[in-house]
């Protein structure tokens, strides 16, 4: 039971680290991708918070990112292995071109997200726990406080940048 | 069985974006809650039905709601331009 917990905390690590350095090297947070995304990253920069964390939080809202790739991910290992991790990119990138953005942060996400949870599952880590943590991944930018996250998003992008 | 916890916090994280949803006053600033949400909900699909197509209804889903706060959004958008 406390092992389950364990894993799952560790797979939410590995998926914080893997959607934001994808979503940061996709330059999400550079503008709003849509007119959409754009209105939320103003209305979060109103609230003091960092205008290029918000458009990335917007672009998160507007379109599958690498966010939505890994989770999709983690659910088609979950419910068929490998060839399960494939088919959800293949999803993700007609979700995208469905949401007029190109795709490359959704499909990368999902393919690379595949192929760290088949490697983890190797150790021990089976993909529900994956699916748990992303889901908490998630929580912390989006679900928690926007100010905070878009902050610290505002600072990873300025580093990158 | 052994996924009863991962499950039980899909449901939990999805609960609490909606209670954040239903107390945030800016619309713009419900989405991300909204956000939350769907992923908690898009994960408690594969669980509670663990078959290779599941996967085709949580992308459905997943992808159809995000489509839902892009218009949502961008209505807002445009209506304030105007």
């Amino acid at each position: 039971m406390l092992e389950e917990f364990g894993r799952i905390v560790v797979a939410a690590v590995i998926a914080w680290i893997l959607f934001l350095s994808l979503d940061i090297f996709w330059r999400l947070p550079q503008k709003g991708g849509v007119s959409g995304a754009d209105a939320i990253g103003e209305a979060i920069a109103g609230r003091d918070g960092d205008q290029h964390g918000g458009w990335m939080m917007g672009n998160i809202v507007c379109s599958p990112d690498a966010s939505a790739g890994t989770l999709l991910a983690a659910c088609g290992v979950f419910v068929a292995g490998l060839p399960g991790g494939i088919a959800a990119a293949v999803l993700v990138y007609i979700g995208n071109r469905i949401c007029h953005d190109k795709g490359y942060a959704g499909t990368s996400g999902a393919l690379i997200a595949t192929l760290i949870i088949a490697g983890f599952m190797q150790i021990g880590f089976f993909a529900s726990d994956f699916i748990a943590g992303m889901v908490l991944a998630i929580l912390t930018i989006q679900g928690i406080s926007h100010i905070h996250a878009s902050r610290l998003i505002g600072y990873f992008w300025r580093w990158r940048a | 069985m052994e996924s009863l916890i991962a499950e039980a916090i899909c449901m939990g994280i999805a609960l609490y974006g909606a209670v954040r949803t239903v107390l945030e006053k800016e619309t713009l600033l419900k989405l991300p809650f909204v956000n939350v949400m769907n992923f908690g909900i898009a994960g408690l699909i594969v669980f509670i039905l663990p078959h290779p197509l599941t996967l085709v209804a949580a992308a459905a889903y997943f992808v159809g709601s995000t489509l839902e706060a892009n218009a949502i959004a961008s209505a807002i958008a445009r209506r304030r331009q105007e």
